[in-house]
């Protein structure tokens, strides 16, 4: 009897996953992406290849977007070392943005009460603030979790609607109110941050700080906890971990990483805050989520995730010369952002499975 | 006696192999028959290639090379969903089955005539006239999780020949049955060859079992067969060799140690299980120094809880403990480590190590806490990576190296790390609970004789256990358990193993409460 029998695809279980594999992986659906992206764009009648040349050559342009996706990417960065170091320990952080808001409250705080003091005291204190409130607010979702199982999810997600119209309240009509129309008054000009090679320093202590947390992950004391607790629960509670300090550790430090990205985004570079409508509030909210999706992407590496940070925050920049440029329709920079992340998503399948052809 | 099995073979594999991508051949050319209706027991040791052989057959690996044929015709199982469609039924060891559902309900999930409604009156009769046919005995209404081990199992044949399964896959069948479920078990069995079903049990260990029931036995060793005989040209010894591939000492000394002094007072302690019921109550009882304790008792009987709470992982309710004289009632896990107590769990991969981490970092999971392992919060690796050397040439662990992730070493290499390293140390008392448990023969005897060396140091040991050769092998004094009761507390001087045997199943103990 004479059968057709097509070979089928079947999927195979991956127990442990190797870096370079990740590594393969990443590559591989930041490639998928663009090729899904060409074929959105030539449907609108545009080269894709003049539109991929054109958003890289704006986002790396020292005149043009350059200082822009440096800016970004430190924001991204920040945002993702959020999320590494509590998933670390098996704590979801989606809490980033409220965090990021209540840095940006601590570094304005201590702007304005401290704003006589000279520029070597009154930086650093600002710094301190930023961390601190995004540490404390990152604590609370830590302290619920370790004491009474509240899922962090739940918590840090719902505290991030707090946080904005905290902020919101303190801008719009608020004690901080500036001349412009929901802007903060600008901060002293002590308060001004540093450039190194005409770029923020914040950058330079955001990689600094990627390259400290994986030193502290893998070398420390503290970080084989971390870590251990991260893979299982049962494990830790064996060896005498304490699970209690320990999610409230990571919280802390996950909030207090965010925390200075809310002091990059404004009190940083603009110096002044600036709170748009809130309809619209999710433009600068929504950049501190790429922390989750590139986290995963690095297989909550914090090194890998400087390169990932950078990587997307040139994307992010560079998409906006689609609109404005190459004059395609509305949104659709926020379009190529979204199938990338959701590329990323889907790729996560090959992280955990290994497709193979069957023989007939 | 037994049924004849018919001649006519009804699956043939022929030189089946299996590479997996870390470069180990887990099945090196194997050849197989199975008779209709016949007991075919796979016997070998952990990692001789029988999980992968196993799951070839149902579906869920694939083979490199070799053919399958069923009824003599050449068939591909693509996924365990064409397995059982061309009348494969496994058994897992962990059970697959829902909890919260009726055995009905468990039985009839899936079946292609369940369709998208289901009639529950139509199966029930066909699932009753089943059990019937082969004389289970099976309340279909009851909930899953009232069900014991056994009857879990049992279930899940019924399960397997409902959907018209020919040849029925064990995996590791009696392993977590107690004894007089594993005679209703091979009952059912013979039951079922009767009615021309082939069975494989796949079996690590237990040989007198296989014998009771095989007709036939393979046995597989570092991917091979090694030989197929039938059972009448067998002996336990024989087997043991073929599994091992060299004569065993099956012979332990235990030298008795004059008793010294007092290490560990266990007064009226109690504590809840999981549930929140009464895992075991008033429990008295004093370690002394380099003996051996053995703990036997069915698992389930408060063992697992007693040394949770010994070792602090778990409150009690009431009573004490003192170490050393010492009282460490609320003494944290952390600081009973650094006092020397150790504890051996049962659950070696997501309890006693991470499958995740590297055998450095399984080691120092028991030494982080140390002082010489931290310079200034920082890890010493160096020394870390020392120790982990030392474990793996002093306690024979076979692994590539100190990097290899602890997911890829088997269960016996596992169970010698982790024994090693709490070992190297020097505790001053281990608990060890069912430390053999899932160990082919050459690690089982390797851990029991470390457990009797630490005599000779000075450690004490608890040994938990249900296997009652073990217990009466090693321990100088023997504690019974029974529903969080110790019966007695016997020195362990010409005791008979049909002694404790009855006062584990609860022949000596009062009965008050009548249990369903």
């Amino acid at each position: 009897m004479l059968k057709l029998d097509i070979g089928r695809i079947k999927r195979e279980r991956i127990i442990i996953i190797s870096g370079r594999r990740a590594v393969e992986i990443s590559l591989l659906s930041i490639a998928t992406s663009f090729v899904l992206f060409s074929l959105v764009l030539m449907y609108e009648g545009a080269d894709p290849l003049v539109a991929y040349q054109n958003m890289f050559s704006f986002a790396f342009d020292p005149k043009l977007g350059l200082s822009l996706t440096i800016h970004r990417s430190v924001l991204i960065l920040f945002t993702t070392l959020a999320f590494i170091i509590p998933l670390r320990a098996g704590l979801w952080n989606v809490g980033m943005e409220g965090q990021f808001y209540l840095g940006t409250i601590g570094a304005f705080f201590m702007a304005y009460t401290f704003a006589s003091l000279p520029s070597e005291i009154l930086i650093p204190l600002i710094l301190l603030g930023a961390a601190a409130a995004g540490s404390l607010y990152g604590a609370i979702a830590g302290t619920l979790r370790g004491k009474f199982n509240v899922n962090e999810v739940v918590v840090t997600l719902m505290m991030n609607n707090i946080a904005f119209w905290l902020i919101y309240l303190l801008v719009v009509g608020g004690p901080w109110a500036g001349i412009a129309e929901s802007s903060s008054r600008p901060l002293p000009k002590s308060a001004h941050a540093p450039y190194i090679f005409n770029t923020p320093f914040t950058s330079f202590l955001a990689i600094a700080l990627a390259v400290v947390l994986f030193v502290f992950l893998t070398k420390t004391t503290t970080g084989f906890k971390i870590r251990v607790l991260g893979h299982s629960i049962n494990t830790a509670k064996y060896v005498g971990i304490d699970e209690f300090k320990m999610s409230v550790l990571v919280m802390s430090l996950g909030g207090a990483i965010a925390g200075l990205a809310g002091y990059h985004m404004w009190a940083g570079d603009p110096a002044f805050l600036m709170i748009p409508r809130p309809e619209a509030y999710k433009a600068v909210g929504d950049l501190t989520y790429w922390g989750i999706i590139l986290g995963l992407v690095t297989l909550l590496n914090p090194v890998p995730a400087i390169p990932a940070s950078f990587f997307m925050g040139s994307i992010i920049v560079g998409a906006t010369v689609l609109v404005r440029r190459l004059r395609l329709p509305f949104g659709f920079d926020f379009l190529f952002l979204g199938m990338i992340s959701i590329t990323f998503a889907a790729f996560q399948f090959f992280y955990n499975y290994r497709l193979k052809v069957m023989k007939k | 006696m037994f049924t004849r099995p018919d001649s006519e073979s009804i699956l043939e594999i022929r030189g089946l192999v299996k590479r997996f991508p870390n470069g180990v051949t887990a099945l090196d050319h194997v050849d197989l028959v199975m008779k209709r209706g016949e007991i075919h027991a796979i016997l070998g040791e952990n990692g001789a290639g029988k999980t992968t052989l196993m799951n070839i057959l149902f579906g869920i690996l694939q083979p490199d090379e070799g053919e399958i044929y069923l009824n003599g015709e050449k068939v591909v199982f693509r996924s365990p969903l064409d397995a059982i469609n061309k009348g494969i039924g496994m058994v897992h060891q962990h059970r697959r089955l829902i909890a919260a559902h009726t055995v009905l309900e468990n039985i009839i999930l899936g079946h292609p005539n369940t369709g998208k409604f289901i009639d529950k009156k139509k199966s029930r009769k066909e699932v009753e006239e089943l059990c019937r046919r082969f004389g289970f005995k099976i309340d279909l209404d009851a909930r899953v999780w009232q069900l014991s081990a056994g009857e879990k199992q049992l279930v899940e044949i019924v399960r397997a020949l409902y959907r018209g399964a020919k040849i029925l896959i064990l995996d590791e069948p009696t392993s977590v049955l107690t004894p007089p479920e594993i005679d209703a078990f091979l009952d059912s069995i013979k039951a079922v060859s009767k009615e021309k079903v082939t069975l494989v049990p796949f079996v690590t260990h237990k040989l007198p079992e296989v014998f009771s029931i095989s007709h036939r036995v393979t046995i597989l060793r570092r991917g091979k067969v090694v030989k197929s005989l039938s059972i009448a040209e067998a002996s336990i010894p024989k087997l043991a060799e073929y599994m091992v591939g060299r004569e065993l000492s099956f012979e332990l000394e235990r030298v008795p140690t004059e008793p010294g002094a007092e290490i560990l007072r266990v007064e009226k302690l109690s504590a809840l299980n999981d549930k929140g019921l009464v895992a075991f109550k008033d429990v008295d009882f004093v370690l002394r120094q380099g003996e051996i304790f053995g703990v036997a008792g069915v698992t389930g009987n408060g063992q697992q809880e007693l040394a949770e709470t010994i070792m602090g992982l778990r409150k009690p309710v009431g009573g004490k403990i003192y170490f050393d004289g010492k009282d460490i009632t609320k003494t944290s896990v952390l600081d009973r480590l650094k006092m020397g107590l150790a504890y051996i769990p049962p659950e070696r991969i997501g309890v006693a190590a991470v499958g995740d981490l590297s055998l450095v970092d399984n080691v120092l999971l028991m030494y982080y806490f140390e002082k010489e392992m931290s310079r200034g919060g920082m890890i010493n690796y160096k020394l870390a990576k020392q120790y982990t050397e030392k474990v793996i040439s002093e306690f024979n662990v076979v692994a590539p190296g100190p990097t290899t992730k602890a997911a890829h070493l088997s269960g016996g290499n596992l169970q010698k790390l982790i024994l090693g390293r709490v070992l190297l140390k020097t505790p001053k008392i281990i608990i060890a609970n069912l430390p053999t448990q899932g160990l082919d023969i050459a690690a089982e005897n390797y851990v029991r004789r470390k457990l009797l060396e630490c005599k000779q140091k000075g450690i004490s040991v608890v040994l938990i256990s249900e296997n009652l050769d073990e217990i009466l092998q090693l321990s100088d004094r023997v504690a019974p358990i029974f529903e969080g009761r110790f019966v007695d507390i016997l020195e362990n001087i010409n005791l008979r193993k049909e002694a404790i045997g009855a006062m584990i199943a609860g022949g000596f103990a009062e009965r008050g409460v009548n249990r369903a």
